[in-house]
């Protein structure tokens, strides 16, 4: 402004010509800058302009247009622009509206076209260095006049425009698609066209504006470019609905779908989008007519760019959101995990996908309401699942760590993994076949060879990589290790195969150990050969067994009639150092039976010198028949001591659960349990005074079919050996005599100091280093509560005798 | 009420017939085997000696072996002679 008054005065000063030939000229040079009809011969401009020049007045002409322009587009051209842009008040339908913009748009190109062209042709002359004139030339005003422009324009713009824009390059995109896509696959929408509505327009077909929308397209993108206007209008409009489209297409296509790779599929549909991507940004282009953007231009690259980012981002949120289910499908869904590793490796996501899936493993998996095999089955799918997706093993480390932890918590975690390994979990035959697959050894000395790699192949763990010390090298993949790490001992396995193997050993028949053999064999390749000694000698044992019933049985048989056994007998000979602990229960066999035992083992002493037997009574199974008066149950398989009950109602038809209990000599509570078998095989039927009668006629016949083995129905088949937490229990009971005496002498101690303590002193047994400081502080807070121990401020000490 | 048993299978476990639980000279169970061993029973058994004391055969083997002068019993130090 400033410098504007020093030149008027100069202008003043320097003034000899007459005014009236200045103002004229400016007149003329003006009118002629703006309006591009007026005539004024060349000449006269000219003279006009070197007056001016002469004047000093020629800089002043640049300002004065873009001031011009300035003053009209506040005073009247953005009015009317966001007037007719609103006018008719949501009384058209969508082809009015979309006219309406593009009428808006084109009004507004008319009246700043005067502007443009003045500013084009002072530029012009500027350049030229006509008459002494310079300046910033044609871009440089331009640039000066679209900044103005936008920043008049679009200073406070109606949501009405964004609106208007975002309807009509929807439209023009289906449109668009409509017509691409017929031309490479008219199956897509064949309903469209016999459905009576144009798939393109979403008008009945004969009111289809399907061609017009797209050339209102191309002209609308003309004038936004003109205006250089088309960054700030489309971009916005553009984006959300890429985004919104490709969310619309994921969720019809993908979601749920697990089986099948998206990848190619969204690639062609994108490159597709890419075409009218072309045709919205149609750069104003060498000639005249806009011509879509090529997809080389920087424009298109930078969206093409976008399109792969916003696709990589939606699929791999969406994918996040159903990971647990595709984890659950695997391996059906293999071809979703592929697809989300490609697209997790172009997002930063991983996080994210942690969290996510943590937190579904938490709400929908480690809940009491679980039964811990299928907790186990998802736990594997996810290992092979999320190996798959991060070689790096990282994720599965971290995600899957709440699971290890809730199922260290679960009692039944043990059985079930070794049930899974040895093929008695129904439904989980994962483990039996990852077991039989080969041995970690060996396949763990493949990976970790480091001769083998190359040191410029090496790659650092992702930033979320737990650090610990096993290096990236170490992260297991192997389910089996995987699983029996979870307690960080194998010798809790081991110890609970012996029970599985214990269980299924006496269960068994007929001495028939081959499926057992294998498995042995294939846990000794896996856990060594010293840890599954134990499991070998009991395996021998039932070799030993069968050969010396045979013995047995052969001796027999060349007995003279009478001499014969009272019954047949046959025997599970046990070394009872190498069995896990077996239940010791009490019970007293009828005198027949333990007559058949005693002539057993007599023969077994004359077959293995100074060697005898003790006989588990209350294991075992026998095998029998019960006639009654109107029927036969044949075949029975009942445990012994459901036999015992039965010879003894054969003596005599009538007993009450003391006297049976008694002559048992087990609990009562036991042999009512066992007489429920009886009842419900209609043998045995209870009446008041808590007597039971032997069921000679038999009024409902219907249970009479069944035969075979039977199980008891109130009761879980239960197992012969102490269960895993029996036994802690004993070893932790033989650190009570310790602890009593380390407090009658100490007075008081911490836990701490308790738990290093019986490190010390039972240092020998394997137990202690197994025993961790809560199972400790568990078991005395147990005594606390029996009283025999007092707990204040962190010490304990023994109460006081009184 | 008749009952018909076909077959009666029991379980017991063997141990033999000795004056003590484990073996003087390995302190491991008779029942077990000695610590050279695997397999329990027939393939380490025991053997007793006059004295009425027994151990783990491969045990007082050992033993014997390692007494250049004269072979004693390691529990009663009389003279060791196997029991008939």
């Amino acid at each position: 402004m400033e410098e504007m008054m020093e030149d008027s005065e100069s202008v003043e000063m320097s003034g000899p010509e007459p005014v009236q030939g200045v103002a004229a000229a400016w007149d003329s040079v003006s009118a002629a800058l703006v309006s591009p009809g007026f005539s004024v011969s060349d000449q006269n401009l000219v003279d006009g302009l070197a007056l001016l020049c002469r004047r000093g007045l020629a800089p002043l002409l640049g300002v004065w247009l873009l001031e011009t322009l300035q003053m009209r587009l506040s005073s009247s051209v953005v009015p009317e622009f966001w007037c007719g842009l609103k006018q008719p008040e949501n009384e058209l339908e969508e082809r009015g509206r979309a006219w309406v913009l593009l009428t808006a748009f084109r009004t507004l190109l008319d009246r700043l076209e005067p502007f443009l062209s003045g500013l084009e042709k002072l530029g012009a002359w500027q350049q030229e260095g006509r008459c002494g004139l310079s300046g910033p030339g044609p871009k440089g005003l331009k640039e000066q006049a679209f900044t103005t422009i936008r920043a008049l324009l679009l200073f406070s713009p109606s949501p009405v425009l964004q609106e208007r824009v975002l309807e009509f390059y929807s439209r023009t995109f289906s449109v668009y698609m409509k017509q691409e896509g017929n031309a490479e696959d008219g199956a897509e929408a064949p309903d469209g066209s016999e459905g009576g509505a144009c798939p393109g327009c979403g008008v009945p077909l004969h009111q289809c504006w399907c061609l017009e929308a797209l050339e209102q397209l191309q002209q609308l993108s003309h004038i936004l470019s003109k205006l250089q206007l088309l960054d700030w209008v489309s971009s916005e409009a553009v984006t959300s609905i890429l985004h919104k489209l490709i969310e619309q297409r994921m969720e019809q296509h993908c979601r749920g779908e697990y089986e099948r790779s998206f990848l190619l599929n969204f690639q062609e549909w994108l490159e597709l989008v890419l075409g009218w991507l072309g045709k919205v940004f149609a750069c104003e282009g060498s000639g005249d007519g806009p011509a879509p953007a090529s997809l080389a231009s920087p424009v298109m690259k930078q969206w093409r760019c976008h399109m792969h980012q916003f696709f990589c981002r939606i699929y791999v949120n969406m994918r996040i959101e159903e990971l647990f289910s595709i984890i659950r499908d695997f391996p059906e869904s293999k071809a979703a995990i592929e697809d989300l590793k490609f697209c997790l490796e172009r997002t930063n996501q991983r996080q994210q996908l942690l969290t996510s899936l943590k937190s579904a493993f938490e709400s929908r998996l480690l809940h009491p309401g679980v039964h811990t095999s299928d907790i186990l089955t998802v736990y594997i799918s996810a290992i092979k699942a999320l190996r798959e997706l991060d070689p790096s093993m990282v994720i599965l480390q971290v995600a899957c760590q709440p699971i290890r932890k809730y199922l260290r918590t679960r009692e039944d975690t043990v059985r079930q993994i070794v049930a899974g390994l040895t093929g008695d979990a129904e439904g989980c035959t994962d483990l039996a076949s990852e077991l039989s697959r080969g041995d970690p050894v060996t396949l763990e000395m493949q990976d970790s060879d480091d001769e083998g790699t190359d040191p410029e192949d090496w790659t650092p763990d992702p930033t979320d990589a737990v650090p610990d010390k096993l290096g990236s090298k170490r992260r297991s993949s192997d389910i089996i290790s995987l699983l029996v790490s979870i307690y960080g001992s194998k010798d809790i396995f081991i110890d609970e195969y012996r029970g599985v193997l214990a269980d299924r050993l006496l269960q068994q028949l007929n001495y028939n150990t081959a499926r057992e053999i294998r498995n042995v064999e294939l846990l000794k390749l896996r856990f060594g050969e010293s840890h599954m000694h134990y499991c070998e000698v009991m395996l021998k044992d039932m070799a030993d067994s069968r050969r010396i019933n045979g013995n047995i049985r052969e001796e027999e048989s060349r007995l003279s009639e009478d001499e014969q056994p009272p019954l047949p007998l046959s025997a599970i000979i046990l070394s009872s150092e190498f069995w896990p602990t077996l239940k010791e229960e009490k019970l007293e066999l009828p005198p027949v039976v333990c007559r058949a035992m005693e002539a057993y083992t007599h023969r077994y002493e004359k077959l293995k010198a100074m060697r005898t037997l003790s006989w588990k009574p209350h294991l075992g199974s026998v095998i029998l028949d019960v006639e009654l008066e109107d029927r036969i149950l044949t075949n029975l398989t009942v445990s012994p001591i459901q036999a015992a009950i039965i010879l003894h109602f054969q003596d005599k038809s009538s007993w009450t659960l003391e006297e049976l209990s008694g002559k048992l000599g087990a609990p009562k509570e036991l042999v009512h349990r066992k007489l429920a078998l009886w009842q419900q095989q209609g043998v045995l039927r209870e009446e008041a005074g808590g007597r039971y009668y032997v069921v000679e006629m038999g009024s409902s016949m219907e249970k009479l079919e069944r035969g075979g083995m039977l199980i008891d129905s109130d009761e879980e088949r239960d197992s012969n050996t102490t269960t895993q937490s029996e036994q802690r229990e004993e070893k932790l009971q033989l650190f009570w005599a310790y602890i009593q005496a380390m407090l009658t002498n100490l007075d008081s101690m911490t836990l701490d100091r308790i738990h290093s303590m019986l490190r010390i002193f039972v240092a020998t047994g394997p137990v202690v280093t197994e025993m961790d400081i809560s199972e400790l502080e568990a078991f005395l807070q147990k005594k606390v509560r029996e009283q025999q121990l007092l707990m204040s401020a962190g010490v304990y000490r023994l109460p006081k005798p009184t | 009420m008749k009952v018909k048993i076909k077959q009666w299978n029991g379980v017991a476990s063997w141990l033999w017939v000795a004056n003590d639980e484990n073996c003087g000279i390995c302190r491991m169970p008779f029942n077990g085997c000695c610590p050279d061993c695997k397999v329990p029973g027939d393939d380490c058994p025991l053997v007793w000696g006059q004295c009425s004391h027994c151990f783990h055969m491969h045990c007082i083997l050992k033993w014997l072996n390692s007494q250049q002068v004269q072979q004693q019993c390691p529990m009663c130090r009389q003279e060791w002679k196997f029991k008939e």
